[in-house]
């Protein structure tokens, strides 16, 4: 099996998609010749030219506006949103257009939109440029979400995200590009709504997403040193949400603690725990403990960055708990 | 530093307790070795000791049934207060704490003192309400060793573990987990019936005879001429006046003579294995006050008649009192039941299980009885052998009948 970083593996699945299909374009903020401030599209402008590697004035209204545009016409754009905390200038678009013309329409118009976006702390970007906001989208109906972990995974999601016909919010994290991970030989899409048994374990499931995933499996690392057996399983797709999965798991445990990057109030997480209660409060063991950020803007400064953002010892404390052994 | 007071194992096996009662108050000065409450277990009431000396702290367990190694009380040095700090923190490197079990912090105990006084509600895990709820089993009489003092699923299997020890049965659900608070009579109770709430005791003979009722059991029944052995009585008695050794310490001897001869007998059965055993371990039915209980006179074959009766008055004695040990009552490999005394001229007794086979014994009365064409009366005496099939054909059991009785009506051969 080859081995692609994360952020290779994006490239590759926007690659792939761009050569079998005139279709697929990208839109964005320094994507073309500079290859994007995250060096996600590098060499795509070379390959596929000015015309479909286009770069943006700087307004994300502007970029995702044109893009439903585009989708609407029958395109399949991929547009990139810098940070995802510039997601909130788009948002009217996003919210009030995207996800609303296929519905409004009676299905007569489709948004075939991916719209791909990254951030995360961990590297002293501050408030203004680390938060996670997926939970401000998978609360639209609409809009599908998608948090990929791995580069397996953010290559075969993308893939299927572009050729989706809805609109899709693509969430990659910052810490994550460089991140290393076998992939099939050639690109196999994953589909949207499947979630992953990422390890497998009996005591306690941790549901978890993107950077959170590999820091779970850290925490799971010392937990099994203790006799506790771990599983890890990670939505990838957050809307629509693969319940069957994570309350199968939790069945199997019957204890679940949910961790994300993201604040934890009113987080993503707090909707997991609810579907389970909902669907195997019988067989829960323990209540389920929620590992996020504190409810604090980001800090600057790296140990108050790091005081904020959930550590491997944080969810390894969150499974503690949940077998009475905090 | 405050000593912890837990509940003990007492004997094999032991997976909780019933605390019956303090013998100590709180505020008392307790000395190490001096008996500090008593506990009911499946077999016996009996009495434990303090491990430390100081003062009797706190009590968190006043009585009902406690799961083995969970704590029930504090001893501390005089004066001293009891700290109530919450539980620890996780931080970076920290790890993770000990299992509950081992767990010791003064959190859990203030936890589960507001249990109590949280108006009755009982805390535990939808997991585990829903495992009682389907097992039967009664949730308010289980302590919680989940966080908060939660009973989780764990205590439910452990109660459920214990309330059907060994072979569960296949037929009868397993008895509910003895409640703290005694059980309420079933609702519509004509006024006159007194609803009696089920000992310990009472609950392990219900359970260990049901599970002695689905074990392929025969029946053997001898009739046998007591002359030598009541004029061996006779004389017995007369050279140990102290001991007024009886019928059943003959019997006692005998089958331990017996069993030697034949230790295809002496066997019990497991799934995997007929497990014989070396001596005879020969057990005691005897009608306690608080119910049937089996002390066991151990390696019978070794004694003197004079020496069985000595212990068998003893274990009698302990019986009666209520002050048996459970090492008093493991160990059995085959035993006697007399009901001889009562005028019970015959009866078949239920096994006592693992054991393979139970003596039942009837009152010797004089009989007429047919010896060589001629009616003659003679003391006669009528035993039945109870033997699990599983573990004992029919006819090694009938042989080993045989030397009992041969043993019975000429004594000398059994020594």
């Amino acid at each position: 099996m080859p081995e692609l970083s994360y952020r290779e593996a994006v490239r590759d699945a926007l690659a792939t998609a761009m050569r079998a299909d005139e279709d697929v374009f990208l839109m964005g903020e320094d994507i073309a010749e500079m290859g994007g401030s995250m060096g996600v599209t590098q060499g795509l402008y070379e390959e596929f030219g000015s015309e479909r590697v286009r770069n943006t004035p700087i307004s994300e209204m502007a970029i995702v506006g044109a893009g439903i545009g585009a989708a609407m016409q029958g395109m399949r754009p991929v547009v990139e949103i810098m940070y995802e905390d510039f997601l909130t200038l788009s948002l009217e678009q996003i919210v009030n257009q995207a996800a609303k013309h296929r519905y409004m329409s009676g299905g007569q118009i489709k948004v075939p939109l991916t719209i791909r976006t990254q951030g995360g702390a961990g590297w002293s970007p501050g408030a203004q440029h680390a938060q996670q906001l997926e939970a401000w989208l998978v609360h639209i109906p609409g809009l599908k979400v998608v948090y990929a972990a791995s580069p397996a995974d953010a290559r075969g999601l993308l893939y299927s995200a572009i050729y989706d016909d809805n609109p899709v919010i693509f969430f990659e994290h910052r810490l994550l590009y460089p991140v290393k991970g076998d992939v099939p030989e050639t690109l196999e899409p994953i589909p949207l709504g499947k979630a992953r048994v990422v390890r497998e374990g009996t005591d306690v499931t941790v549901i978890a997403t993107g950077p959170l995933v590999h820091r779970a499996l850290e925490a799971a690392r010392v937990a099994g040193a203790e006799g506790i057996s771990v599983e890890i399983v990670d939505p990838r797709t957050l809307q629509p949400l693969d319940t069957d999965t994570l309350v199968d798991s939790v069945k199997k445990t019957n204890r679940a603690v949910v961790a994300h990057e993201a604040v934890t109030r009113m987080g993503f997480g707090a909707e997991v725990a609810a579907v389970l209660q909902e669907k195997a409060f019988d067989w829960l063991d323990a209540p389920i403990e929620r590992v996020g950020a504190k409810f604090a803007p980001l800090a600057f400064a790296p140990a108050m960055e790091q005081f904020v953002v959930p550590q491997p010892a944080d969810v390894l404390a969150a499974i503690g708990k949940t077998l009475g052994r905090a | 530093m405050a000593t912890d007071v837990k509940l003990p194992r007492l004997g094999q096996g032991m997976e909780s307790g019933t605390i019956v009662k303090w013998l100590k108050a709180e505020g008392d000065v307790v000395e190490k070795g001096e008996p500090l409450f008593e506990v009911d277990t499946d077999k016996a009431t009996q009495e434990v000791e303090a491990e430390a000396s100081g003062v009797l702290l706190r009590i968190e367990i006043a009585s009902g049934e406690v799961p083995v190694g969970q704590r029930i009380a504090l001893i501390g040095a005089p004066g001293e207060e009891l700290a109530i700090s919450g539980a620890p923190e996780m931080t970076g490197e920290t790890t993770l704490a000990p299992a509950p079990a081992a767990r010791d912090t003064e959190f859990r105990a203030a936890i589960n003192g507001a249990r109590e006084e949280n108006g009755g509600r009982v805390k535990a895990s939808p997991l585990a309400r829903r495992m009682a709820r389907e097992r039967g089993i009664e949730l308010a009489g289980l302590t919680g060793t989940g966080p908060d003092g939660r009973i989780v699923a764990e205590d439910v299997e452990r109660a459920s573990a214990s309330a059907s020890v060994a072979p569960p049965s296949p037929i009868e659900p397993p008895p509910p987990a003895p409640t703290a608070a005694p059980p309420s009579p079933p609702a519509a109770l004509p006024v006159d019936v007194e609803a009696i709430p089920l000992t310990n005791i009472r609950r392990t003979i219900a359970r260990r005879l049901t599970e002695a009722w689905q074990v392929p059991a025969f029946q053997l029944t001898v009739s046998v001429d007591m002359t030598h052995a009541n004029a061996l009585l006779e004389r017995s008695r007369d050279l140990n006046p102290a001991l007024r050794i009886t019928i059943t310490d003959l019997l006692a001897r005998v089958c331990g003579s017996g069993l030697q001869r034949h230790p295809e007998v002496n066997v019990q059965f497991s799934d995997e294995s007929l497990l014989r055993f070396p001596s005879a371990n020969v057990g005691i039915a005897v009608a306690a006050p608080q119910g049937l209980v089996v002390p066991v006179i151990r390696s019978v074959e070794r004694l003197s008649l004079a020496e069985v009766a000595a212990q068998r008055l003893q274990l009698v004695e302990r019986a009666r009192t209520g002050t048996l040990q459970l090492a008093d009552l493991e160990g059995g490999t085959f035993t006697i039941s007399n009901l001889g005394m009562f005028g019970v001229e015959q009866f078949s007794a239920v096994l006592n299980p693992p054991q393979a086979a139970i003596l039942a014994v009837g009152a010797t009365t004089d009989r007429p009885v047919a010896v060589e064409h001629e009616v003659r009366v003679l003391p006669m005496m009528t035993v039945t052998l109870t033997v699990d099939h599983r573990a004992v054909d029919g006819a090694p059991a009938a042989d080993f009948l045989r030397t009992v009785k041969t043993f019975l009506e000429d004594p000398a051969l059994a020594l």
